[in-house]
């Protein structure tokens, strides 16, 4: 983030607070004595256009994650699931996920789906993010703020959308090649697709810890 | 050299070293962290939080103390306070989030409590041998950095004024640091000395709690309420610079009219264009000001016995006389002339409000009043200094270049004229000191380091 942007956003008014709803699971919640908390692991937050919000992520995500030792987490910006609607566009979303992650205990990763990955890039260029994981990107700005502290980037993109021009965007703006998945870009949350590309953002997790 | 516990200094590399565990410390800590650096931060008490936990032995806070700058002017830009706290968070807020904030970037690893740095001295060029004394323990350990940054901060020595017969006062007399718990004030008749934010605020303290309370000010200030056209006031006058220069001052004249002239209803009079130096921020002063709860006197001239005499003439006998006369910057590892600290004068010359005027591996972090939320400045600050410690290690020219740059800043921040006291020798205009800083840290991001 730059000293300008902060200066202009310091000078505008924020957007309405909201009362945000949260899913959560921690590695403990599993009852699995097989898995061990990693205080090394950075924990995972997400978000998704998708109207249902932080319940969309229960079905199979969030248990998945904590399998792999990390602290999972979701969160339904304005107007999505349990969260009241607000005034606020593009911006107040992202002004709601940085508010999410600063309530994650250690420094998150943080996973946008569609819409929500346009509100996390946004909320990367706030916020000093483990890692950003963009999942079939929707509406991301032409130009994407540069991320806080040069984090990670992960784009992963569905098998019909690699040749989209949204995609491809996004992928010169981060200078990174996409990933892509098998299934439809709505049928993440479960599945046998929505399993594959749950193990490949996490074992891309585990890769970076490494490095 | 008995009292070392070895001859030979440890060696840490390009490891950086912070002093202080405080706001700006712990700030230092990430940025520096976050760009790569090892560090070693030391803090001479027991607690993190510096001036903002009551639990550290120098912490100055009063009964009551909230921020002075509203929340969305003081967050550090990259871990904002939760949107759901009131406009002036309360001291165990500001305690809370900064909590959380070493938490959450793990910082507390990096931390050595107990541990106050007793002299630090450079060797060999640009590096920096410091020695830590436990406070537990004896052996004290001789370290080497590549950098040191001295986030001390100064609000923790007090500037304690002189006062004939202020030494054999029959009252009791107590600093404003000293001044802990509000019970104190109670049913007593209470002196507060002193004009600033500390003064002003346990003026209001002591007019609901004590018998009575009497408030001597030396000289006139801007007061500001803490709303201004139902804004919290520091963010309304901020957005004002926005505005086009000569649309600025009638706006701000027009929107500091009312409580103008309140201040000169009520006998406060201010010298000088409004914000011209750091103002006091309290909405409720001018309240008690006006309902007789607070009376306002001139400077004291002398204390005698019981009584204290005031210039007019005047004379009280108060129970308990709070001075609130605020701090002093204070070094105690780092020989003064590295920070340009000549005379008598206790306060430094740096560059930029941060470098060091004779060596390039030293700073300091949260040196100044901006009159904005410090902890901003002090991000953008430690956000500098590790770009230019980056810089300086991968690319010498543009260091040398940078160096030019520095100076040039720093005498055109000198060319300004400093403020009629000596407490606002810290004080920046926060508008140039963020536009300065935003030309340092542009040069110093210009190309990626190599």
């Amino acid at each position: 983030m730059s000293l300008a942007a902060w200066v202009r956003r310091a000078r505008t008014p924020a957007p309405a607070p909201v009362k945000r709803e949260y899913a959560f699971f921690e590695p403990a919640d599993l009852f699995d004595l097989e898995i061990k908390d990693d205080p090394e692991a950075s924990p995972v937050l997400c978000c998704t256009g998708d109207p249902a919000g932080a319940a969309a992520f229960n079905a199979l995500w969030l248990k998945r994650i904590a399998t792999s030792g990390r602290y999972a987490a979701a969160v339904s910006v304005r107007g999505q699931g349990g969260t009241p609607a607000a005034e606020g566009g593009l911006e107040a979303r992202a002004h709601d996920l940085v508010q999410a992650a600063v309530t994650v205990p250690r420094q998150a990763v943080l996973i946008g789906h569609k819409e929500g990955a346009a509100w996390a890039a946004l909320a990367a260029g706030r916020y000093p993010t483990a890692g950003l994981v963009l999942v079939s990107p929707r509406q991301v700005p032409k130009q994407p703020p540069r991320p806080v502290g040069a984090p990670p980037v992960l784009l992963v993109v569905a098998e019909s959308e690699t040749q989209s021009k949204e995609a491809q965007a996004v992928a010169d703006a981060y200078g990174t090649a996409p990933l892509t998945f098998a299934g439809s870009p709505d049928d993440v949350f479960k599945g046998a697709g929505a399993e594959g590309l749950l193990d490949a953002i996490l074992s891309w997790l585990a890769a970076g810890k490494k490095d | 050299m008995q009292e070392y516990s070895s001859q030979a200094a440890y060696d840490r590399g390009e490891a950086v070293c912070v002093i202080g565990a405080g706001a700006s410390g712990l700030i230092a800590v990430k940025n520096l962290r976050e760009n790569g650096f090892e560090v070693d931060c030391y803090e001479r008490d027991t607690v993190l939080g510096g001036l903002w936990n009551p639990q550290n032995q120098h912490s100055p806070l009063y009964p009551n103390t909230h921020l002075v700058t509203s929340r969305s002017q003081t967050e550090i830009p990259d871990f904002p306070m939760p949107d759901d706290w009131p406009d002036y968070p309360s001291a165990a807020q500001m305690l809370a989030y900064l909590t959380s904030y070493a938490k959450h970037f793990g910082l507390s690893e990096h931390i050595w409590y107990g541990s106050e740095i007793s002299h630090v001295e450079p060797v060999d060029g640009s590096r920096f041998e410091v020695v830590v004394k436990p406070a537990a323990g004896n052996a004290a350990r001789r370290l080497r950095y590549a950098a040191v940054i001295i986030a001390t901060g100064h609000h923790w020595s007090p500037n304690l004024p002189s006062y004939p017969g202020l030494d054999q006062f029959r009252g009791s007399v107590l600093h404003s640091s000293q001044l802990k718990d509000p019970s104190r004030l109670r049913g007593k008749h209470v002196l507060v000395v002193g004009g600033g934010n500390s003064g002003a605020d346990i003026a209001c303290e002591a007019a609901v709690n004590a018998a009575s309370c009497v408030h001597s000010v030396r000289r006139g200030s801007w007061h500001l309420p803490k709303y201004l056209g139902g804004e919290p006031s520091d963010y309304a006058l901020a957005r004002l610079a926005s505005r086009p220069k000569f649309l600025r001052r009638f706006l701000t004249d027009r929107l500091l009219k009312g409580p103008a002239a309140l201040a000169a209803r009520m006998g406060v009079a201010a010298e000088g264009r409004p914000l011209e130096e750091e103002p006091v921020r309290n909405g409720r002063y001018m309240e008690h000001v006006g309902d007789g709860s607070i009376q306002r006197r001139g400077e004291v001239a002398r204390f005698d016995g019981f009584d204290v005499a005031f210039a007019d003439g005047t004379e009280m006998r108060p129970d308990l006389v709070v001075l609130a006369t605020g701090y002093r910057p204070k070094f105690t590892s780092v020989d003064p002339k590295l920070l340009g600290i000549e005379g008598d004068s206790p306060y430094p010359k740096l560059y930029a409000r941060m470098f060091s005027p004779h060596k390039e591996t030293l700073a300091v972090a949260g040196l100044v009043e901006p009159g904005v939320g410090v902890l901003p400045i002090v991000h953008w600050q430690t956000h500098a200094i590790a770009h230019w410690l980056l810089v300086r290690k991968s690319d010498p020219e543009r260091a040398a270049n940078f160096r030019v740059q520095v100076r040039s800043e720093a005498e055109q921040d000198t060319a300004r004229p400093a403020g009629s006291s000596p407490r606002h020798q810290l004080a920046v205009d926060a508008e140039q000191y963020l536009a300065s800083l935003g030309r340092i840290i542009d040069t110093l991001e210009q190309e990626p380091a190599k």
